[in-house]
């Protein structure tokens, strides 16, 4: 089922006509979701993408390409402040923006990719540590950036802000639908750009950088590609991630949530996109949602305060939620290696071979 | 491998039902209950101010124990935002939809509030007392946000009083940290010299996260500074306080009221505390005060693992408005009955200082106390509620 005759067949972005059906079919309800969901949950989703598109560009770099970031956090400040800060003072529509400001992120993250040429494993792990580390503080002396009384992100405007062409779209609803587009295309780029030769050169420098290079992989241009590339993405996803909570301040992008990052797409499984896009969901609704509301479940709720109150501070079951999160993380890591990405697998061979 | 299987169907079963059920949009009250919350960080950078939100929820269980208001009991909600406004703005948002809450109350952090003001105001939810002080909350007027969070330009003003006229100091030096909190202390502190024709001998401001602040200290000593102004968090503080006495510069040193818990300070400073003044915005916890020991018992006896700190009794002192004006409403209901109510309160005083509020103005005081750090921890009452007669805002309407 799986065996490929030529080349053209292993580049296909679909693999066969189902998988186009049911890629279609998942489109279509992610387009009328809305129609179902309160608009609570459209919060939720929009914060989701914002961490699918960040996790997948992360992914490229982690999975795929075998270095490590520590640092994304500062991207995704870059493109928060960028795409805001370039729509107030310089009154471009939000697609320019945000495209502006993904580039100035990628930008960075090709800087950052030149050290990344010597630094290997923790050393690489520090020095991006150190870059989001910087840019957090940058922004917050700078009266320009808000200072560390943060900004309020502008409307967000399709056309030109402030003159006859302008177009607001406003509402969670309305935003879904941009950061929606704006997801599946990027998801859609990634899957295309791993399939094809500059994916496969960052596998290849991920398996081994010098086998690569002996067969001619320029490691150079690879691997600073792949930081930037890696930088572009969480430079879209800071740019949606402003509109979405619509007002951030330095802190908001710190140390913390670039570990989260990395917590995403080591459980959704490295090097897959689609584990990227499954952790991401995961861990944002289990940050964002669950964790929060496990005192209302029916009688484990009750357990867990009890038992929190009993054992821990007198916090309650915020310190469960901590807890839990770290376990899912230690637990997926030991049992299951892959990640999410091979639960998935294992659920589709079981169906492939039912009933056997 | 089926094991494995029909586990991973029942969990994304579990999630995906958790994540359709809910209940529609309900008014923040019924006949039984009024749904009141908050938000604070119970975990993560900023917990140990996660407090505030748990003395709220001592005072509404007070109140529900003396009968609820007219029939109704308070269902409180704390929520853990971690710090984070995403995470406020997710929590708040479900809360609202999801519980439907009639009114929040207090909420740590600028930032995080800032994410979620417009949200509320939107929505038509009353907030009462954000725990901080930011001018962009109340002015211009938030129809429904209520602030009681004395500002500190006016609370360096009243310190800068005091320190010119009662302490005769000449020499004064300003230690800021680079945020708006630093900043618009040491607006009030110019302001108020301003008029004395003074000047600062020197102000130096101060990253949130220095560990160094040797040459900042040593600045200070070099100007002769005789009061430093400390408006800082309380790390830098701590740093501060031991730099200068490794160096022996032993200036009187002045600090707002976020540097008010006086235990908590020695601690951190091994000490050094003693002999600090700052503003205080509430009464010191150990003050024999009749509504401050009626707390005090009530911590005892449902919270009694809970420090009763500042942080704790700000937090009651944050929802004492709330509650009075809930009072005042009577058994008929509404959001705009209670903004009514609100808009009226006139000389309400619980732990903290007199509050009013009127449909022009939502920044209920610009009033502190100001305290002195003695032996062991204790406060010592230098000057009972001052108010500032500089304040700006007073003078905008």
């Amino acid at each position: 089922m799986d065996m490929k005759r030529d080349y053209y067949e292993d580049v296909k972005l679909f693999k066969s006509g189902t998988i186009l059906f049911w890629s279609a079919v998942l489109l279509i309800f992610l387009f009328t979701l809305p129609i179902y969901l309160p608009s609570y949950n459209i919060y939720l989703l929009n914060i989701i993408m914002v961490n699918v598109i960040l996790a997948v560009g992360l992914n490229i770099l982690v999975g795929y390409t075998g270095q490590i970031s520590l640092g994304h956090a500062g991207f995704f400040a870059i493109g928060a402040y960028g795409t805001s800060l370039i729509m107030m003072h310089l009154h471009l529509p939000f697609v320019a923006a945000i495209i502006l400001a993904a580039l100035i992120a990628a930008f960075f993250g090709f800087i950052i990719g030149l050290p990344a040429l010597r630094l290997e494993g923790p050393y690489l792990a520090i020095a991006t540590l150190g870059f989001g580390l910087t840019i957090m503080h940058i922004i917050g002396r700078w009266d320009v950036f808000g200072g560390r009384m943060g900004i309020t992100a502008p409307p967000l405007d399709m056309g030109i802000p402030g003159s006859a062409f302008s177009y607001v779209v406003q509402g969670d609803v309305k935003i879904y639908y941009v950061i929606l587009i704006i997801t599946v295309l990027l998801v859609i780029a990634a899957r295309n750009m791993m399939k094809t030769r500059v994916g496969r050169a960052f596998m290849s420098i991920r398996d081994d950088d010098i086998a690569a290079e002996v067969m001619g992989v320029n490691l150079t241009i690879y691997k600073t590609m792949s930081f930037a590339v890696s930088a572009f993405y969480a430079g879209v996803a800071g740019g949606l991630y402003g509109f979405v909570v619509g007002f951030f301040d330095p802190f908001t992008f710190n140390l913390i949530l670039s570990i989260i990052f990395l917590v995403m797409i080591t459980v959704g499984g490295l090097g897959s996109i689609m584990g990227a896009i499954m952790g991401a969901m995961l861990i944002t609704y289990l940050q964002y949602d669950l964790l929060k509301n496990v005192e209302n479940l029916p009688y484990l709720g009750g357990l867990l305060t009890m038992v929190s109150k009993k054992w821990f501070t007198m916090i309650g079951l915020a310190n469960f939620s901590s807890i839990a999160l770290g376990l899912i993380m230690i637990a997926i890591v030991i049992f299951e290696p892959l990640g999410m990405f091979g639960i998935w697998i294992r659920m589709k061979k079981y169906w492939k071979t039912w009933p056997f | 491998m089926k094991k494995v299987f029909i586990a991973s169907m029942i969990v994304c079963a579990v999630l995906v039902g958790s994540f359709f059920v809910f209940a529609a949009g309900k008014p923040g009250f019924d006949n039984k209950e009024i749904r009141i919350a908050q938000w604070g960080p119970q975990t993560g950078p900023a917990a140990p101010w996660g407090s505030v939100a748990r003395g709220s929820g001592l005072l509404f269980q007070i109140v529900n124990d003396e009968g609820g208001i007219h029939g109704r009991k308070i269902k409180y909600f704390i929520r853990d935002d971690q710090y984070n406004p995403a995470q406020t703005k997710a929590v708040v948002k479900e809360l609202v939809e999801r519980e439907g809450i009639f009114a929040f109350v207090g909420g740590v952090g600028a930032a995080c509030g800032m994410a979620v003001k417009d949200y509320l105001a939107q929505n038509k939810i009353i907030w009462v007392s954000p725990s901080t002080a930011i001018e962009e909350y109340v002015f211009p007027v938030n129809p429904y946000l209520f602030a009681m969070y004395t500002l500190y330009d006016d609370e360096a003003s009243i310190l800068t009083k005091y320190t010119v006229e009662k302490l005769k100091a000449k020499k004064i030096g300003f230690l800021y940290q680079n945020d708006a909190y630093g900043k618009s202390g040491l607006k009030g502190c110019k302001a108020r010299l301003n008029a004395y024709k003074m000047k600062l001998v020197e102000e130096i401001s101060v990253e949130p996260g220095e560990k160094d602040l040797s040459s900042q200290i040593l600045r200070l000593k070099n100007a002769g500074a005789e009061v430093a102004v400390l408006w800082v968090n309380p790390t830098s503080a701590a740093i501060a306080l031991k730099t200068a006495a490794t160096i022996g510069y032993k200036p009187q040193w002045i600090s707002s009221n976020t540097l008010m818990d006086f235990p908590l300070m020695n601690k951190i400073t091994g000490g050094l505390w003693e002999g600090v003044i700052t503003g205080g915005l509430g009464l010191p916890t150990h003050v024999d005060h009749p509504l401050m020991n009626k707390y005090r018992a009530a911590a005892k006896k449902y919270a009694p693992e809970e420090r009763f700190g500042v942080f704790y009794t700000a937090g009651i002192m944050f929802a004492e408005p709330l509650v009075d004006a809930l009072k005042r409403v009577g058994p008929k209901l509404s959001t705009e009955a209670l903004l009514k109510q609100l808009n009226a309160t006139k000389n309400f005083q619980g732990l903290g200082a007199v509050v009013n509020w009127s449909p022009t103005v939502h920044q209920g005081t610009d009033s502190i106390q100001i305290l002195k750090c003695g032996p062991n921890s204790s406060y010592i009452t230098l000057q009972d509620w001052t108010s500032n007669e500089l304040a700006t805002w007073k003078k905008k309407k």
